[in-house]
């Protein structure tokens, strides 16, 4: 029954966001055809009534919104975003071919952020107090504040432009020949390291907050004096009766944060003109791309959409105390 | 609870340096033409000069003063984050006033808006409402307090789900107080400081934003902001083979973690102090 609900509030919210795609160019002011027709600056059309009549007809807009939004829906269940105008290519098909690389960076950056968050927070938690945990928290908080593009200019100027550690953009070097596979992955990761260390480095502080407070928590519950007067070790103590709860708040974090991670992602894509969709997204804005942007948008809020219903299932899975 | 002022002397030793801080940027912000020695939109020197005696953090490709162009970014940053936050801080907290005390159907209307804001990604969004919409500073202030009030009103709203069970409130209504007198008497000075640390949050991550959209491009191109100093450098060809960023990108990057920094630091202690209060 709950689930059901969760379900229809998912639809609903995908719903409001495709509605949201569909209205806000019929918002804008001025349309299309006095666009194509007029001289540059000047808002008279050159096309007769009847031209714009056909075109209108061609394009669908001639019939009422409802049916406009219907064929519209239609065209997206089948996976059809429309046409970019500047690539000539199908939107679909642009995206699926940079979105591996975002979903790289993420993917990565979220299980190194969470492990090292997870594992020095319950560290820090263990030598609560004392003078290595002061220091810890404070350079986690600092972290933790500074927003993931600021960090990676940071890193761009700092390992990449001064030192020369590290290539200055880029997914993988353009034109390389590689003579295994080992190389082609050794040139990814080099490129990757930056963004991938810019987004690590801003979400880490959060995990590592989130972890330190529910591993203190955890340590403060009676079956944890219960465990060391059994004389069992720190190290079993911490990993198998502190780390396995303290780690659930942790877990749906992660999920929850995946938006932020995104938005995270597009800004540190374009700061190494990482070649993932964050970039696809300003490209697509530069030369006012509408297609394409929106067919982005979409996609991001669906993987968005999609990761935060598997956290609710994930959740509810490991942690039935969760309602 | 207590009723105390706040007093400099109850914050930690980094919220003074953070409070200091941003009393120098904001003099700074609101006096910019009185401080700058040079114009801020023209050029004052030639190009690329590093940081010397004249130009204290150097000049940019056209020639113009950094400093002044920080000191004018300032302004156009502190006012672009303090209006949003105080905008989504307002209206997040009227919402959250009344979702809370009329429950039913209000509650359940306002909450689930709430949701749907909460799941959607926001960057995406602001770049394309951005895109769509045209960049302008009021664009972009309207654009960030619409996706900003949602944490305010949440927190405002389970403020009141407490206090209305509270024994005084329950007193008060059954003398017969209505909406008005109890927001008035009880809940906007229970509300207020809450909903202070909150904007203040707010400012810091409406700058950050704006700091985001400005250096993807969608920054207002007539008000210089900090964002925007750094798109200009990041744009320009030379700006990695050259010495160039030393000054022209850390200046405005540094500023904007400073700021940053020190809003967090100041809301932390506030909220310390607001729960030693209660």
């Amino acid at each position: 029954m709950n689930c059901i609900k969760r379900i229809l509030e998912y639809i609903i919210v995908f719903f409001v966001i495709i509605s949201f795609n569909f209205f806000i160019p019929r918002l804008m002011p001025g349309d299309p055809f006095t666009f194509l027709s007029s001289d540059e600056g000047s808002v008279h059309s050159s096309y007769t009534d009847e031209q714009i009549e056909k075109y209108k007809a061609y394009y669908g807009l001639d019939k009422p919104l409802w049916e406009q939004y219907k064929d519209y829906v239609y065209n997206l269940f089948r996976g059809d975003l429309g046409y970019s105008i500047y690539y000539n290519e199908a939107v679909s098909s642009i995206i699926l071919k940079r979105v591996i690389w975002t979903i790289g960076i993420v993917v990565v950056s979220i299980v190194l952020s969470s492990l090292l968050g997870i594992f020095v927070g319950a560290f820090s938690a263990w030598h609560r107090n004392s003078a290595i945990d002061k220091i810890i928290y404070s350079i986690m908080i600092v972290f933790s504040e500074i927003p993931s593009f600021l960090i990676a200019m940071l890193l761009l100027f700092g390992l990449a432009a001064g030192k020369g550690w590290f290539p200055l953009s880029g997914g993988i070097t353009v034109f390389g020949e590689y003579k295994n596979v080992f190389e082609k992955i050794k040139d990814i990761v080099h490129h990757g390291f930056l963004p991938v260390l810019a987004l690590v480095l801003s979400q880490t502080g959060g995990y590592y907050l989130l972890s330190r407070n529910s591993m203190i928590t955890v340590l403060s519950k009676d079956y944890m004096l219960t465990a060391s007067a059994k004389g069992l070790d720190d190290r079993r103590i911490i990993f198998r009766h502190g780390l396995k709860n303290a780690i659930l708040p942790v877990i749906t974090r992660i999920f929850m944060n995946l938006g932020s991670v995104f938005g995270g992602a597009i800004l540190v894509e374009n700061v190494f003109s990482y070649p993932g969709i964050g970039r696809l997204m300003r490209e697509a804005v530069m030369v006012r791309d509408y297609v394409l942007m929106q067919g982005i948008f979409l996609n991001i809020c669906i993987l968005v959409l999609t990761m935060n219903f598997l956290a609710d299932i994930v959740c509810r899975k490991i942690d039935p105390r969760v309602e | 609870m207590k009723k105390e002022k706040l007093k400099f002397s109850s914050f930690s030793n980094s919220g003074k340096i953070a409070i200091l801080f941003m009393i120098l940027l904001i003099f700074m912000a609101i006096f910019s033409p009185y401080i700058c020695p040079h114009p801020y939109n023209l050029p004052s020197g030639s190009p690329f000069e590093s940081p010397n005696r004249v130009h204290w953090f150097g000049t940019d490709d056209l020639g113009i003063d950094l400093f002044s162009q920080i000191c004018y970014g300032a302004r156009i940053s502190l006012s672009v984050g303090i209006s949003t936050a105080l905008i989504a801080g307002i209206g997040g907290g009227i919402l959250g006033i009344l979702a809370g005390y009329y429950g039913g159907i209000v509650d359940k209307l306002i909450m689930r808006i709430v949701d749907i804001m909460i799941v959607l990604p926001d960057l995406p969004m602001m770049i394309i409402l951005g895109a769509f919409f045209g960049p302008s500073i009021k664009n972009i202030i309207f654009v960030l307090a619409f996706f900003s009030w949602t944490g305010p009103a949440r927190i405002i709203r389970s403020k009141v789900l407490s206090m209305k069970k509270e024994n005084y409130i329950l007193v008060a209504e059954s003398y017969g107080a209505g909406f008005g007198y109890l927001l008035f008497k009880h809940f906007i000075p229970e509300i207020l400081p809450i909903l202070m640390v909150t904007i203040i949050k707010l400012t810091s991550k409406a700058i950050v934003a704006e700091a985001g959209l400005a250096f993807l491009g969608l920054g207002d191109p007539t008000s210089k902001s900090w964002g925007l100093i750094l798109n200009h450098a990041i744009n320009f060809r030379g700006i990695y083979f050259t010495d160039f960023w030393k000054w022209w990108v850390m200046t405005p990057l540094i500023a904007i973690i400073f700021l940053v920094l020190s809003i967090a630091i100041i809301s932390r202690d506030l909220e310390k102090i607001l729960n030693e209060k209660l």
